[in-house]
């Protein structure tokens, strides 16, 4: 007998990865040689090491997940639907480093190597989870002359009042680090945005084999077999970057993640972290990452943000805020377009001119390979349930190493 | 199947506000001469949200900014607390106008830190005035208000032609080693500048890191020739490890696929560094093979 596994209801290689919240896969018998009945009982099972990523198991859209699953499936080859989510708190280092099992009694009938995909704190990325982060995202910036330049457009001064100083800043950025997380898994599959915990010493992150050191000057230097080295924007090699904090301590004057967190129960109370935090953890360092028009040539930029948008996520798992029709989830007060629930947001809505910037780089948000939330043009309001908590096709395909799905 | 709808969780209480000042407490801190250094720059860091306020708290953040009798610790808060209050770009657009004509004020100040970073958030919103002064001072080192290297490195957020001959003169003739590897990364953009980035990656007595620049320019400039100049490198037994492993890097991220995966003898070259004694080179070389799968 053999069995088909179709992860996130595909075959595809690029859609072997999970993350918390469960993805919808399948089960089927293609070779039902050895089967007595019109159905046989399949067990699968997750195996991997110790120290790689484990998934879980479950029947429907609700109930307890298990480290194994019985199923019922037909010998005729029609499928059998169930979800595999990531064990929080055991998530990948390496792509495929988890292996679902199919055992029909103890015969082994079909299996297939999956990815816990999260991101993760960057100060503890292993070395490989470095390298890989860092060659992707030195491709996608090919000197300049790669997609990223799209990125590097997206956030300039013009187009400022679509992603800030209003409502829209959070839900705005989580589309934009997840447009660049799809663009880097394009190039790398294993790939996943880490964040920069900018309330915590963070010693790994600002080396030479990482986002580099800077000099005196602010020049920021890289090691030699880094190849951000190679790094371009605005037709100008290199990146500024001047910390006014000893790199291996956290930012001084900044809110902790607990005081952030307690910002109010109220989104209009918690999106007062773009100030501080967020603000001011951009303007502890000089250089580029320290003014609107210029903070998106620096890598750790999308660092820095994948953090604000991890605080949100802790947010909204402490207090539920996910859903848009409840009030305290959202804002929807703002009068500025781009900023209401309803709202499209530029660029991938593709709408120029009037309120919005003379032109929308980059085209449409990709569909992720494990995902496809929140759409070509999302609005405002599908980028609140980023989990599925509500609607389990609004879940992007994303988590982080420390917010649980439920 | 309907996706069942789950109950937001409501909050059991409120969450207890993050700060203890109110944001007229932290302005009153923040201006009195009284209170110790540290404290005035603590309530000046909960000021972003409060700037723009109103017109009395602009002014006030603006003065403390541009007051000279003021503590540089506070001065440099103020300029912190406005630089994070512009990133609500909207509710900050009123404020920008008196925030640049107090930046161009302190451009001038006699402290260097200050003017040093004022000059920065000027050149990033790509000020015509601090572009024209920081030239100035390229010009005629009498004029200056930053040390070359910083000019240059602040210039190259804004790069004009203007400044492509005086970065050449310091490239030449440069008055410290920084200056002219900051004079290089402004070249990065000169097309002209080609020939002068292919002699600086190969010449063997420059500086390591404006070699790094020289490769990483060319490769944008001239990306055929840098592979061949990083091909060359990578034989060349006498080359520093440092360059190999910045060639063997470029070819690894960059290199035309084909025609390395077609070059036998580059792809047994790098198989017998990867076994070599530098680590730098030996790294670079996995890497090299893990991407073209020997």
């Amino acid at each position: 007998m053999n069995v088909e596994l179709q992860i996130n209801n595909s075959t595809a290689p690029g859609a072997r990865y999970v993350s918390w919240a469960p993805s919808p896969c399948r089960i089927r018998v293609t070779n039902p040689a050895g089967a007595t009945g019109t159905t046989a009982t399949i067990r699968l099972t997750s195996v991997s090491a110790a120290s790689a990523g484990a998934v879980s198991f479950r029947r429907g859209t609700t109930g307890a997940f298990a480290t194994s699953l019985s199923l019922t499936v037909p010998v005729n080859g029609a499928s059998v639907p169930f979800f595999v989510a990531g064990r929080f708190g055991r998530p990948s280092i390496n792509d495929g480093d988890v292996t679902i099992e199919a055992r029909f009694g103890t015969a082994l009938v079909g299996s297939v190597r999956v990815m816990v995909r999260i991101r993760k704190n960057a100060n503890a990325l292993t070395p490989g989870e470095r390298d890989r982060f860092v060659a992707a995202f030195a491709r996608l910036n090919n000197q300049g002359a790669g997609r990223f330049v799209d990125f590097r457009d997206m956030h300039t001064q013009v187009s400022s009042p679509q992603a800030h100083g209003a409502p829209g800043f959070l839900p705005w950025h989580r589309a934009y680090l997840l447009d660049l997380e799809r663009e880097l898994q394009a190039i790398d599959r294993s790939v996943a945005l880490p964040y920069w915990r900018f309330d915590q010493a963070s010693p790994n992150i600002f080396t030479r084999d990482f986002m580099g050191v800077s000099d005196a000057l602010g020049t920021v230097q890289f090691s030699s077999g880094n190849p951000l080295q190679f790094w371009r924007t605005d037709g100008v090699a290199g990146i500024n970057r001047r910390p006014f904090f000893p790199t291996n301590t956290a930012p001084p004057g900044l809110l902790t993640e607990a005081q952030t967190l307690a910002l109010g129960s109220l989104f209009r109370q918690f999106e007062t972290m773009e100030g501080n935090p967020h603000g001011s953890a951009h303007t502890s360092f000089g250089g580029s990452i320290s003014s609107v028009p210029t903070a998106a040539k620096d890598p750790l930029f999308f660092l820095l943000h994948a953090n604000v948008d991890r605080l949100w996520a802790k947010w909204q798992r402490q207090l539920g805020r996910f859903d848009p029709t409840v009030a305290a989830s959202y804002d929807n007060s703002s009068t500025r377009v781009g900023h209401r629930l309803a709202d499209t947001m530029w660029p991938w809505n593709g709408v120029t001119g009037g309120t919005r910037p003379p032109t929308a780089p980059g085209g449409t948000l990709a569909a992720g390979t494990n995902a496809s939330a929140p759409g070509p043009s999302p609005r405002v309001a599908d980028c609140l349930d980023f989990q599925g908590s509500i609607l389990p096709l609004s879940r992007m395909g994303f988590d982080y190493d420390d917010v649980p799905f439920a | 199947m309907t996706p069942k709808k789950k109950a937001a969780r409501e909050p059991a209480a409120e969450a207890k506000p993050a700060r203890k000042r109110t944001g007229k407490q932290s302005m009153t801190l923040a201006k009195s001469a009284k209170a110790s250094v540290e404290d005035r720059v603590a309530a000046i860091a909960e000021l972003p949200r409060e700037v723009c306020g109103s017109d009395a708290n602009l002014e006030a953040v603006l003065a403390l900014l541009s007051d000279a009798s003021q503590p540089l610790d506070v001065r440099l808060a103020a300029l912190q607390a406005l630089q994070a209050a512009s990133f609500s770009v909207v509710a900050f657009e009123p404020c920008r106008g008196a925030y640049t004509a107090t930046l161009r004020k302190v451009a001038t100040d006699p402290d260097p830190e200050l003017r040093q970073r004022v000059l920065g958030i000027l050149m990033r919103e790509k000020d015509g005035f601090a572009q024209k002064k920081l030239l100035d001072g390229l010009r005629d080192p009498k004029k200056a208000l930053l040390p070359p290297e910083k000019a240059l490195q602040l210039l190259s957020y804004d790069v004009h032609s203007d400044a492509y001959p005086v970065a050449r003169e310091i490239v030449a003739d440069p008055p410290n080693p920084t200056a002219r590897r900051e004079a290089l990364r402004l070249l990065a953009a000169d097309a002209d500048s080609a020939p002068l980035f292919a002699k600086v990656l190969r010449d063997k007595d420059e500086l390591a890191e404006n070699r790094q620049i020289a490769a990483a320019a060319l490769q944008s400039l001239r990306p055929e020739a840098l592979q061949e100049h990083a091909r060359e490198i990578v034989f060349d037994a006498s080359e520093y490890p440092e360059i190999q492993a910045t060639s063997l890097t470029a070819l690894t991220q960059f290199g035309d696929a084909e025609a390395v995966l077609g070059d036998d003898a580059l792809m047994k070259r790098v198989d017998t560094m990867s076994g070599g004694a530098s680590i730098k080179v030996k790294q670079s070389a996995k890497r090299f093979l893990n991407k073209y799968g020997a």
